[in-house]
């Protein structure tokens, strides 16, 4: 506890011991909290529901939590009613299961005379003089408007101001080649090449500000600035391209989003645009922006259970809240969601304002654009026409059934299309008995009964089953002739490896074919629960049922389907137009959100789904000016008015946020440090005039995130030192002055990048589906193991990798690669054995040493020196000192130059920027 | 000794202001003070004191993946036996996670009373049930969500949602570890495959990744550990010298930069690791006496002889001073209930697999830690991410998730022998007497290791984080 608070708790009984003490009648008279409660609730109850501790959300101290209650949801207090509060009856009644305090605690139970002050308190209106209410947090800093007078008018002038005051100096000058490979990675997470970095230090010797004005500018216009930014965005925005939890399946077209962002910040997008588009992008037709909303994880798996469902909605809709609030804003909404924020003006009306401004937002896919819809519609209908065709050649290849048959000439059975033909039957009833199956319950997505006209006279059949799989949403027994196909609409029994179809046709028609599947989509997915053992069979009773075809003429599972040999070509045919046909569906689709009518948002009780309260309409937050929408206003008037709202220039937090966020990646700690909470429980800013002054640069200059950027390293700080004097490192250990520039460890991704930039192995193809670093898995709960071996596909920048969330790769998860089940806005910074060992030992590290010994030789020919030489410029942006010189030298002769170039790896200096 | 001579120079020339400016330079919150503990940057898993004196060094928690049924193991309920294939009173229109529910089913194994307490057991797991006179079971156990995901991430981290530290992160962020050239932390997968929730049983979530845990088991060994065959010893002995000799030119100009040190002395811990983690995965000096105790010598069933390598493995762990063990049995879902315990539609038969894997080698596992002394100074919690219904599922015959009520166990340090606590209704529905959560189990935990659930926590998003949550008691009843 601080001096402060411990002052006053002891003035406090002081001078309830003092009013007790001289005026013992007013205790007959009227009782107030501060004289006569306080002082017992000090001594009984308020070290575990006080100032520092308030279990089960409850606090004792202050009047609104008081009378509000805690976790348990209702009053404490009931004015007037001692008998009606339940303050009263837990601590005067030692059987209730309440009891306080809780019963084998060190504290004593209140005696007699304690619970009657307390009794005869609440009776007589329960007097507190003190009153706190939400708003009493607008004084804290981060609500005050912007600052629009100045002492200075660069960064330099308000750091050099500060250092002066704390009497403090700056570091000696950094050498041009240390300036040229920190910003190089500053702005696009890549080393300098060395001509580059020869051509600056040739002008910054002779024009200091000018080379580096030169460098900033060159280095802002690289497309690869927008791919280092991103990667720092999509960090606060929790971005993955999986749903996380426990199937975790990926999102195979959630890209768009990441190069939404980085094109962004390639285009200088102004900022208060960049987030009006990821929150209403739709109103624009920058579809692919709104992945922000729903870049967060998403349970897949449902359930009948309709509290489960109920809670699962309420986490993605909090997802969403937080993540909002915490990106723009800098503050912890979500902390609301239960009860008023701790720390910060924040009501719980707030969190579900902010929530119905969301709540149209589903997860899921949309149209990346909208397309010419006539003419897509004319080409599926002649792509449809042609594959029904070339299915009617393929499927009169395959021999009439034989069954009980001992020879095998009918295709093997398969998880895609089986076919049954027989000869022309007429039939009321088909019966599909399923006897075996390659394991589990036997499914099948689709059941046609084709008449000889080529008609599928199963849809409109009426279906029987022996019984189904208990309630799920994709397997229904309604699916199996519902003439989709896939594992989201089957059917599967409810008895291992058994299961029976009956299907009435309504009226005797003469059928040729059965057509049965476990997965037909086009990219079928699943492979398992195929029969293996059946019976087809049709009747005209229902009773007496003739057996047309059963599986014991099919060719062994492993061999070739009877039309694929002599049709290779017509097989190849349709699989392209299937495909084409599925593209032309669904057009380019993005993982953006699906914009549904707004859900009504109640506020529930302690946070509880099951506890709905009144209706909230959307809006912002009260103590920053909030809007309020009429419940009718559609789901895009919502985010639109909320993206207005945050991205107005009025707004005092959004550009304080975005500036420090900018500091934070360019410094190393923010001016706040901690960057996605400017509340009352967040960092104080370290220099708040330097902070305003940027805020308002970055509106004053359009919101203009590039041009903040440039300012920040042309400025003295970006050419100062690593190395800070015993001095500074002493009076200001964070180096929040800047007296030295901070050095840093490369993080996860340009280290990755780096390693095959240096190697001469980066692939800079930019945009577009990402590649793994996981082998490939299609299990129900997918598997994510770490690939072994890597070619040119993964030799792309890691921001291209396809992110799956909270799965991290053995080699570059280890170091401190944010795992997107929780927003990053700081990373940390480990140091590990299993980093060294990574670096040391992976085969890909090994792969990347050859490269790069390869590389040496054909750039830098067979003499070691120049090889030694040549690396160092790759690698560190300088030449070797004479000793470093030797120490190689006699690696490569002894041990070669792959060794050397695992050594160089390895070193501090390569995976750290001074 | 050279490696103590090693570590204390690379140690030295840093300093714990740095270490702040690193970890833990976030302005005062508001609150009472959380202990947030001073970690030196060069030795991330140097030992630190606990708040309090602590009655347990380190901690093995045996995780059974996919929900083990409590009525068909350690939670005897009488009535389920007499209302065989009765409706469950008051359940009309129940749903639960698949669906509706048929019958109250009888457990499909015997109880019979076990050791001198006479505690009924089934005999699915007879071994472990034999040993009832040293655990302590609860069996008021309750979990927020009755989806596998959610909760057994509930179970691993405290919270149902993805991202938080694992219990075991927290812990060797707490304490560190004696053990000098082993992680502190290690995470030992199934033979069949990983949990359900994957990596997030030992996550750093946002701790630093010095404190995720290390995954290897006795078929597949710390990734990277060893040098690739085509690098000769003298070659990678030169290499890393090289390395040293260079970081150490740099050393010489930049006297106090504390990454540097960092570094360094992260190869060096390396170097270290490669040695202990050989010698500790080499099963070839356990006796076959031991190998036959785990059944690892069963040759008629490999899944159990490869569990019981892993038992045998996460002992050695434990004796060579390894902080936070975890052990798993049962992995992801390769269909219902195929891979571990989650036995909806056919239980009996299910079950009849996955009993034999776990039961001995467990069994095995305990006796053997009993007879070394382990069990003074460790303590180990056998858990689940919930219980299974009283009831089969309509139409099946398995039964759905439970959250309502389900046990798990402790032994070991601090904790009391032969002991009951809790109890779920008269047919193990719900738990109703001393109900208890994953948050106090938690608590209870971090107690035991001489830590308080309040106070340790780290700043993260505008929160000081915690195990627990904003909850959590110790339950102290159980406590020795």
């Amino acid at each position: 506890m601080n001096q402060h608070a411990k002052l006053l708790r002891m003035c406090t009984l002081t001078v309830a011991w003092l009013l007790s003490v001289m005026i013992p009648a007013l205790a007959q008279d009227t009782l107030t909290y501060e004289a006569h409660v306080r002082p017992i609730l000090t001594e009984h109850c308020l070290a575990c529901h006080g100032p520092s501790k308030q279990l089960s959300s409850f606090r004792l101290d202050r009047k609104s939590s008081a009378m509000l209650g805690g976790d348990f949801g209702e009053p404490a207090i009931v004015p007037g009613k001692s008998t009606h509060s339940p303050l009263f009856q837990y601590i005067s009644d030692p059987k209730h299961s309440n009891a306080m305090p809780p019963p084998g605690e060190e504290r004593r139970s209140l005696n007699a005379e304690e619970i009657d002050t307390i009794r005869r308190w609440i009776d007589q209106g329960a007097s507190w003089q003190e009153e706190e209410t939400i708003a009493d947090g607008m004084d804290h800093w981060s609500y005050q408007p912007l600052r629009r007078q100045w002492d200075h008018s660069s960064i330099d002038g308000f750091l050099e101001a500060k250092r002066r005051d704390a009497g403090l100096s700056t570091a000696a000058p950094a050498s041009p080649h240390a300036i040229a490979r920190r910003i190089s990675f500053a702005l696009t997470g890549l080393p300098p090449d060395p001509t580059s970095v020869h051509r600056f230090v040739q002008e910054f010797l002779q024009d200091e500000d000018r080379a580096v004005e030169r460098l900033v500018d060159d280095l802002l216009a690289s497309p690869h600035y927008g791919e280092r930014w991103a990667r720092h965005w999509l960090d606060v925005v929790r971005f993955a391209e999986s749903d996380g939890f426990e199937m975790n399946h990926q999102r195979v077209n959630a890209w768009p989003y990441r190069d939404y962002v980085i094109d962004a910040f390639n285009r200088d997008l102004p900022y208060d645009t960049f987030i009006r588009e990821q929150l209403a992008g739709d109103r624009w037709g920058v579809e692919a922006a709104t992945g922000f909303l729903v870049g967060g994880p998403w349970d897949r798996v449902k359930s009948p259970d309709p509290v489960l469902t109920a809670n699962q909605r309420a986490d993605e809709l909090h997802d969403m809240v937080s993540t909002t609030s915490s990106t723009f804003l800098g503050l912890t909404v979500g902390c609301a969601r239960c009860h008023a924020h701790k720390f910060d003006p924040i009501s719980q009306q707030d969190y579900y304002r902010i929530k119905a401004c969301l709540s149209g937002v589903q997860h899921g896919e949309r149209a990346l654009s909208s397309t010419n819809a006539d003419a897509q519609r004319t080409e599926l209908d002649a792509c449809l026409a042609k594959s029904k065709e070339i299915r009617e050649q393929l499927r009169s290849l395959e021999p009439i059934a034989q069954p009980n048959s001992s020879s095998a000439n009918r295709s093997p059975l398969s998880h895609r299309e089986n076919v049954e033909n027989f000869e022309p039957i007429i039939a009321r009833w088909v019966k599909f008995e399923v006897l075996a199956t390659t394991g589990a319950e036997p499914c099948i997505d689709e059941f046609e009964i084709l008449s000889v006209d080529g008609d599928n006279v199963a849809r409109d059949a009426s279906v029987t089953s022996s019984g189904d799989f208990a309630n799920n949403a994709f397997h229904q027994l309604k699916h199996v002739h519902d003439g989709r196909y896939g594992n989201e609409h089957s059917w599967i029994s409810n008895e291992p490896g058994k299961g029976r179809l009956i299907f009435d046709l309504g009226k005797s028609a003469s059928i040729k074919s059965v057509l049965w599947s476990r997965d037909r989509s086009p990219e079928p997915r699943y492979s398992d629960r195929v029969a293996t053992q059946y019976a087809l069979s049709v009747s005209n009773d229902g009773e007496s049922w003739t057996i047309v075809a059963d599986a014991s003429d099919r060719r062994d599972r492993n061999s070739a389907p009877v039309a694929e040999l002599p049709n290779d070509s017509l097989l190849r045919q349709l699989k392209e137009i299937e495909r084409k046909m599925q593209s032309l569906r669904d057009g380019p689709q993005v993982y953006a959100g699906k914009m549904a009518m707004p859900e009504p948002v109640h506020r529930f009780h302690r946070g509880d789904p099951t506890s709905p309260k009144e209706i909230i309409a959307p809006g912002g937050l009260a103590s920053l000016g909030a809007f309020e929408l009429p419940l009718e206003s559609s789901g895009l008037d919502r985010r639109v008015a909320l993206a207005d709202w945050i991205a107005s220039p009025d707004n005092p937090l959004t550009a304080r946020v975005m500036v420090n966020r900018l500091w934070h990646y360019h410094f190393g700690t923010g001016i706040v440090d901690t960057p996605s909470d400017f509340g009352k429980g967040g960092g104080v800013p370290f220099h708040p005039e330097l902070l305003d002054w940027l805020a308002a640069q970055l509106i004053e200059q359009n919101w203009s995130i590039k041009k903040l950027q440039r300012m920040i390293c042309t400025s003295q700080v970006y050419r100062l030192d690593s190395q800070g004097a015993q001095e500074a490192k002493l009076r200001d250990a964070g180096n929040r002055l800047l007296c030295y520039f901070p050095p840093r460890r490369l993080e996860a991704e340009p280290l990755r990048d780096t390693i095959l930039s240096v190697c001469g192995e980066l692939d800079l193809k930019m945009g577009g589906p990402g590649f793994d670093l996981f082998e490939p898995n299609e299990n129900y709960v997918r598997v994510y193991e770490t690939k072994m071996l890597y070619g040119p596909t993964e030799f792309r920048r890691m921001v291209y990798q396809r992110k799956p969330r909270v799965e991290l790769d053995l080699i570059f998860g280890t170091f401190d690669c944010p795992d997107a089940g929780q927003i990053q806005p700081k990373r940390n910074v480990s140091t590990t054995p299993l980093q060294a060992l990574n670096l040391l030992n992976s085969r890909f590290m090994i792969d990347r040493s050859r490269a790069l010994a390869k590389r040496l030789e054909q750039e830098a020919g067979a003499t070691v020196e120049d090889q030694i030489v040549r690396a160092y410029e790759l690698l560190f942006s300088r030449s070797p000192l004479p000793a470093e010189i030797d120490l190689c030298r006699t690696l490569i002769r002894e041990h070669g130059s792959e060794a050397f170039c695992r050594a160089l790896f390895n070193t501090n200096e390569f995976i750290m920027v001074y | 000794m050279h490696r103590r001579l090693f570590l204390g120079n690379s140690v030295s020339g840093l300093s714990s202001i740095a270490l702040l400016a690193m970890l833990a330079n976030d302005s005062a919150r508001a609150g009472e003070a959380p202990i947030r503990p001073a970690i030196d940057p060069s030795r991330p898993y140097a030992p630190r004191s606990p708040h309090f004196p602590a009655r347990a060094k380190r901690v093995l928690v045996i995780f059974a993946s996919g929900a083990i049924s409590h009525v068909d193991t350690f939670d005897y309920k009488p009535e389920l036996v007499a209302k065989h294939d009765m409706p469950m009173p008051e359940s009309s229109g129940l749903i639960t996670f698949q669906g509706e529910q048929g019958n109250l089913i009888q457990p499909r194994w015997q109880f019979r009373p076990r050791g001198q307490s006479g505690k009924m057991t089934s005999d699915l797991l007879p071994r472990i049930g034999e040993l009832a006179d040293d655990l302590c079971f609860i069996h008021s156990m309750t979990a927020k969500s009755n989806t596998h995901g959610p909760a057994e991430s509930q179970m691993a981290t405290g919270f149902t949602l993805d991202g938080f530290p694992s219990m075991g992160a927290w812990v060797s962020y707490a304490l560190g570890s004696v053990c000098e050239d082993l992680p502190a932390f290690v995470a030992i997968p199934d033979p069949r495959g990983i949990p359900q929730i994957g990596q997030r049983q030992w996550s750093s979530g946002f701790l630093p990744a010095a404190f995720q845990g290390t995954p290897f088991n006795s078929d597949r060994p710390i990734p990277h550990l060893n040098r690739p065959e085509t690098i000769s010893l003298d070659t990678d002995v030169a290499t890393r010298r090289m390395v040293q000799q260079l970081n150490g030119i740099q050393q010489a100009s930049r006297r106090d930069d504390e990454f540097l040190a960092a570094r360094i002395a992260s190869y060096e811990l390396a170097a270290r690791m490669q040695l202990a983690a050989a010698k500790l995965s080499d099963l070839g000096d356990e006796t076959a006496e031991t190998f036959s105790l785990y059944g690892a010598d069963d040759t008629s069933n490999t899944n159990k002889a490869r569990f019981a390598k892993n038992c045998i493995l996460a002992r050695r762990l434990l004796e060579r001073d390894v902080r936070f063990v975890q052990l798993f049995n049962g992995s992801y879902a390769m269909g219902e209930g195929v891979g571990n315990w989650d036995g909806h539609k056919v239980i009996e038969q299910q079950y009849s697999v996955h009993g034999p894997i776990l039961d001995q080698p467990v069994a095995g596992l305990i006796t053997d830690m009993k007879r070394r002394g382990l069990l003074d100074d460790t303590l180990v919690a056998f858990v689940t991410e919930f219980g299974r219904m009283p009831t089969f599922q309509k139409g099946a015959s398995g039964r759905d998730h439970n959250p309502s009520g389900f046990t798990v166990w402790l032994t070991g340090a601090g904790v009391r022998r032969g002991m009951s606590y809790g109890a779920t209704d008269e047919f193990g529905y719900k738990a109703v007497e001393s109900v208890t959560t994953i948050y106090d189990l938690h608590a209870t935990i971090l107690h035991l290791l001489g830590l308080d659930h309040e106070r340790l926590s780290f700043y993260h998003n505008g929160i000081e984080r915690r195990l627990t949550d904003v909850h959590g008691r110790v339950v102290r009843d159980i406590l020795s």
